[in-house]
């Protein structure tokens, strides 16, 4: 179909660009922007599948803010991950890929053994550290035996105290590190050798090259893995489904664990709603921070 | 200066065995874990018991293996697997290429504006949307079926991060090749086909074997949307493996195991394509 | 590459067709029934086994079976029914009907009994207990019916106490005998508790299950929940303190150990006594074990104990997905009856080692089985637990936190009675506020 004019050449591509878009739009309506919608219109609702909805109004939003000590147990809970899970994460894939940026022997090799973890399923992944984590049995207890010993305390009970439970979470965690660690090593590839080069003829050591030429340069990417570290982290949910079913003592009952059962179990879907547009109000008002503090922290590098 | 030198060479030399050292004991530590699973695996109860002073299994119990396999409906559950992997990944490498297209190569209205859109939904958290669409397949039925794993895939549904790396590639693409393409009379849908798909070949397979991973590890959609166990995932079977063996340590390693090998193979059969598929990215903010 | 990609499509088209297991049912109506023996149960292929016998018999319709393990089961069956998924025979627990037949879900049983006109067998209800049939009750009609009568006994290993000295006269009846008696058996190796004589925590024992004994309950007649008394206190510290001499990481890792194993530790002998109910008969047998152990009623508190267990019996529901289809549903009650018939519930005693709720089948089950007769006495003291709507899992999820914390003590009792308390206060005044 020949196009004989530039306007149609212009609609066509316009049509062209509707059409080839189409499948992913239509999932945005459909499987997106329709249920964001509907969930708010739920949220004022009492449901359980069983009964049409009843209007209710605020009152899901009431109870849980003012009449629900689970709702801020659980959200304390999530928040506690994020603070701690978040900045570690970013420490250990940060340090394990300066440590890969260098030019070595068998560099890919390691790369793809810090990556490896990533590629397991997190059930797998949260029996094994059950296993590992296990407080009479378990091989990290077993190795830390000696500074037990030494300090005269007793072996911790990792995910099997509410002390120590979502520490213990956090620190299974750093063990997908791998996955920021390969984003982090992109970007550094294309940090302009020259610049280490002139930074070196000026007398700079490692440390000091790393400081203020790879870090500034990195913002980018490590601003990346900060948000999709806290909306994921926000969501954090199969790791306690699997190893520790909530507990000890609710310690590990996230935000989005509660709501799980609000969903699956009681079958509350007004209450399980509210509390979605809850985590989703959390997320966006942490997100547009983050946006605008983008400005002050990445470094484009385009004013060199 | 021949001192100075000398003295730089020594010091990287140091440097470089430092570096080394600490490589090899933190890469230990990441592979250490895998290492222990499969002598976990290999062990008996008894033997669990004591600990690391039994650090290699005796007398290696590969039964556990065969056991992890008749507990549990184990070939239908891989079965289930595979039909959901490989349709998810049909479906997603068939809207992420044509959006992402979409997205680089085709002026249309409202184009960067939906970008940012679909930027912006890599920011929902998925139980706002998970709520309404799970009451959506109950009305329409769709919830004693695999469908509601199976179909978002055909619509982008989960795609944003695939779109965007596509629509890098796609940019990458000098656009003579288009433009004399359709001086010759070739309509996009041919361009597409013909001259882009090929051309993108890598990104392609990278995003292929990214769905596979996270399809095959998925455990949460499975959960919430499989409540036929006729239906059910290998994901889902690990955890019913737990549910049923809870204390045996022994055969959830091998369970685990066995469950692991498909995505550990393709993982070093294509570790390139992986691994520089997120260099492609070019994360730049 | 090539090669790689159609030998890999041809293995998965294999895999497929080797799944699809198609001939078996042609022709005939498929119906679903779930249960608790999946694939790799000990149960397993004795219900197989049954439900194979009656769909050999059947021209017009095919059951088909579905296991699911016990902690797993309920989840599902619950996500089932609400998300209209649900089989067309299932199990549940007989305390809550009420609740699923208010909602609409099950199909009303004495409906379908009054039009049953088909000949084939015939629920009889004389045989089931009225106390259960009542629980199956709503307005006037069943909706479900009694499918096991489940009951709690002590177990006591008689070969541990011929070794004591003991005889079937010191089996403790009162819960200071308890303490004496057990204590006797603690046998602790250079700090590792290598056998225990009984823990109030262990087993099939709740803590509702000893409030009971002394009159006491989680909640009092209008569903208030109680919690507060002192005796609530006595008998949460009675529980906690019962093992007291040995220390917390020790009882834990005596725990652990068992848990390893994936052992129930008084088959493994590992305790000399503990609470169990009925199905441990049937675990017991399964382990391979082969001491001699006997069957007493739990002991009661020494002033004013009540006899009584928690019977915490199924029941045998048919769910109504609105499908309106009347075949399916006319093959599903004649499955249900199967079920329920004395010879089928006699099988189902032998397969899965429960007591069933069919009376004079369970006599005849019980013949020459000295220790199902015993079980089956105390199924006279059985009584079940209260539904409660603002908190269906009260002695479950609603309860473990609290009682876990206790137990390790990193709460007082009072202390831990006090927030579970606040806690259903909060359920009952969440649920009456949006209902």
């Amino acid at each position: 179909m020949k196009a004989s004019s530039i306007q149609q050449l212009k609609k066509q591509e316009n049509f062209m660009g509707y059409l080839f878009a189409f499948p992913w739009l239509f999932g945005l309506i459909v499987l997106g922007a329709f249920p964001i919608l509907a969930s708010f219109f739920i949220s004022f609702t009492n449901y359980d599948m069983n009964q049409a909805p009843r209007w209710i109004g605020i009152k899901n939003y009431v109870i849980l803010f003012s009449n629900d000590s689970i709702f801020w147990k659980s959200l304390g809970n999530t928040v506690y991950h994020v603070a701690i899970a978040i900045p570690l994460g970013l420490m250990v894939g940060l340090a394990l890929a300066l440590l890969l940026n260098n030019k070595i022997k068998g560099m890919s090799i390691y790369r793809t053994l810090f990556y490896l973890p990533n590629v397991v399923s997190i059930v797998a992944m949260s029996l094994l550290w059950l296993w590992l984590f296990q407080p009479s049995f378990g091989v990290i207890n077993e190795l830390l035996s000696p500074f037990y010993k030494l300090f005269d305390m007793e072996p911790l009970r990792w995910h099997q105290a509410a002390s120590t439970a979502k520490l213990t979470l956090i620190l299974m965690g750093l063990w997908t590190a791998g996955g920021s660690m390969v984003i982090y090593l992109a970007q550094m590839q294309d940090i302009p050798i020259s610049l280490y080069e002139s930074a070196e003829v000026d007398g700079a050591n490692w440390f000091k090259k790393t400081l203020y030429i790879t870090l500034p340069l990195m913002t980018p990417s490590i601003f990346f893995n900060f948000i999709m570290g806290i909306i994921g982290g926000f969501q954090v949910f199969t790791i306690a489904y699997i190893m520790t079913g909530g507990g000890p003592s609710r310690s590990t009952y996230y935000y989005a664990y509660y709501l799980f059962d609000k969903m699956m179990s009681d079958r509350a879907m007004g209450m399980a709603s509210a509390m979605a547009w809850i985590l989703l109000v959390i997320v966006l008002i942490i997100t547009i921070i983050a946006l605008r503090l983008n400005k002050y922290v990445v470094y484009l590098g385009e004013e060199s | 200066m021949k001192k100075l030198l000398l003295n730089r060479k020594q010091s990287n030399r140091i440097k470089a065995i430092v570096l080394h050292i600490v490589l090899i004991v933190s890469s230990f530590g990441f592979v250490f874990p895998f290492l222990w699973m499969l002598f976990t695996a290999l062990k008996t109860p008894q033997e669990l018991l004591q600990g690391t002073s039994v650090f290699f299994p005796k007398d290696p119990q590969w039964s556990n293996f065969i056991q992890a396999v008749r507990s549990i409906p184990f070939l239908l559950y891989l079965k289930n697997s595979l039909i959901i992997v490989i349709l998810v990944m049909i479906g997603t490498l068939f809207s992420a290429t044509t959006a992402a297209y979409a997205f680089a190569k085709l002026r249309w209205k409202g184009r960067d504006k939906w970008f940012i859109v679909m930027l912006a939904t890599m920011m929902i958290p998925i139980q706002v949307i998970l709520i309404p669409t799970y009451i959506m397949y109950s009305l329409i039925g769709w919830l004693g079926t695999r469908l509601p794993l199976i179909v978002p895939a055909f619509f982008g549904g989960g795609a944003a991060f695939y779109i965007f790396l596509l629509r890098q590639f796609y940019k990458g693409i000098p656009k003579e090749l288009s433009e004399s393409a359709i001086i010759d009379g070739a309509t996009h849908i041919q361009i597409f086909v013909k001259i882009m798909l090929p051309l993108t070949k890598p990104a392609i397979i990278t995003v292929a074997l990214f769905t596979f991973m996270a399809t095959w590890n998925d455990y949460f959609g499975p959960l919430i949307f499989l409540s036929n166990p006729d239906h059910w995932t290998l994901a889902i079977g690990l955890r019913a493996f737990q549910t049923q063996f809870g204390g045996r340590f022994d055969l959830m390693m091998a369970a685990s195991i066995l469950i692991m090998l498909p995505t550990l193979i393709i993982f070093f059969l294509a570790q390139k394509s992986f691994i520089e598929g997120i260099t492609f990215t070019g994360i730049k903010g | 590459m090539k090669k790689f990609l159609v030998l890999f499509t041809l293995f998965v088209f294999g895999l497929v067709l080797m799944g699809c297991n198609g001939g078996e049912a042609e022709g005939k109506i498929e119906i679903e029934f779930w249960h608790m023996s999946p694939v790799g149960s000990e149960s397993y292929s004795g219900m197989r086994a049954i439900i194979t016998q009656f769909n050999e018999s059947q021209e017009d319709y095919f059951v088909k079976g579905k296991g699911f393990s016990f902690w797993d089961y309920w989840d599902k069956i619950n996500v089932a029914v609400s998300s209209k998924t649900a089989p067309d025979i299932g199990l549940s627990t007989i305390d809550d009907v009420v609740s699923r037949a208010r909602a609409g879900v099950l199909f009303n049983i004495s409906e379908l009994i009054e039009s049953d006109d088909s000949g084939y067998l015939q629920i009889e209800l004389d045989e089931f207990r009225q106390s259960q049939l009542d629980f199956a009750t709503f307005e006037g009609d069943l909706f479900a019916m009694p499918f096991t009568a489940t009951t709690r006994a002590l177990f006591y290993n008689m070969d541990m106490f011929l070794e004591l000295g003991l005889t079937e006269e010191d089996v403790p009846e009162t819960w200071s005998e308890l303490k004496t008696v057990a204590k006797m058996f603690d046998i602790v190796d250079d700090g590792t508790i290598e056998r225990l004589g009984f823990d109030p925590s262990y087993g099939d024992a709740t803590y509702h299950g000893w409030l009971w004994q002394k009159g006491l309950d989680f909640f009092d007649e209008e569903l208030n929940p109680t919690l507060n008394t002192q005796g609530h206190i006595d008998v949460l510290n009675w529980i906690i303190d019962f093992n007291d001499d040995l220390s917390r990481s020790q009882l834990t890792s005596f725990g652990e150990a068992n848990q390893l194993l994936g052992l129930n530790p008084f088959a493994a002998e590992k305790v000399a006594m503990i609470i169990g109910n009925d199905g441990l008969y049937q675990t017991i047998i399964n382990a391979g074990a082969d001491f001699s152990y006997g069957v007493a009623p739990i002991p009661i508190p020494d002033e004013d104990g009540i006899r009584v267990n928690w019977g915490s019996g199924f029941s045998i529901e048919m769910y109504d997905n609105k499908k309106n289809d009347n075949d399916r549903l006319n093959g599903a009650f004649m499955f249900y009856k199967y079920l329920l018939s004395k010879e089928v519930q006699i099988e189902l005693s032998e397969v899965n080692g429960w007591i069933l709720s069919h009376i004079s089948a369970m006599e005849e089950f019980v013949e020459g089985k000295p220790i199902m007769q015993l079980l089956l006495e105390e199924v006279n003291y059985a009584v079940d637990k209260v539904y409660v709507p603002y908190a269906p899992s009260w002695h479950g999820n609603d309860w473990q936190p609290y009682y876990t914390q206790a137990l390790d003590r990193s709460l007082t009792p009072e202390a831990a009675l006090l927030q579970a308390r606040n806690h259903y206060l909060e359920k009952q005044q969440n649920y009456n506020t949006v209902n």
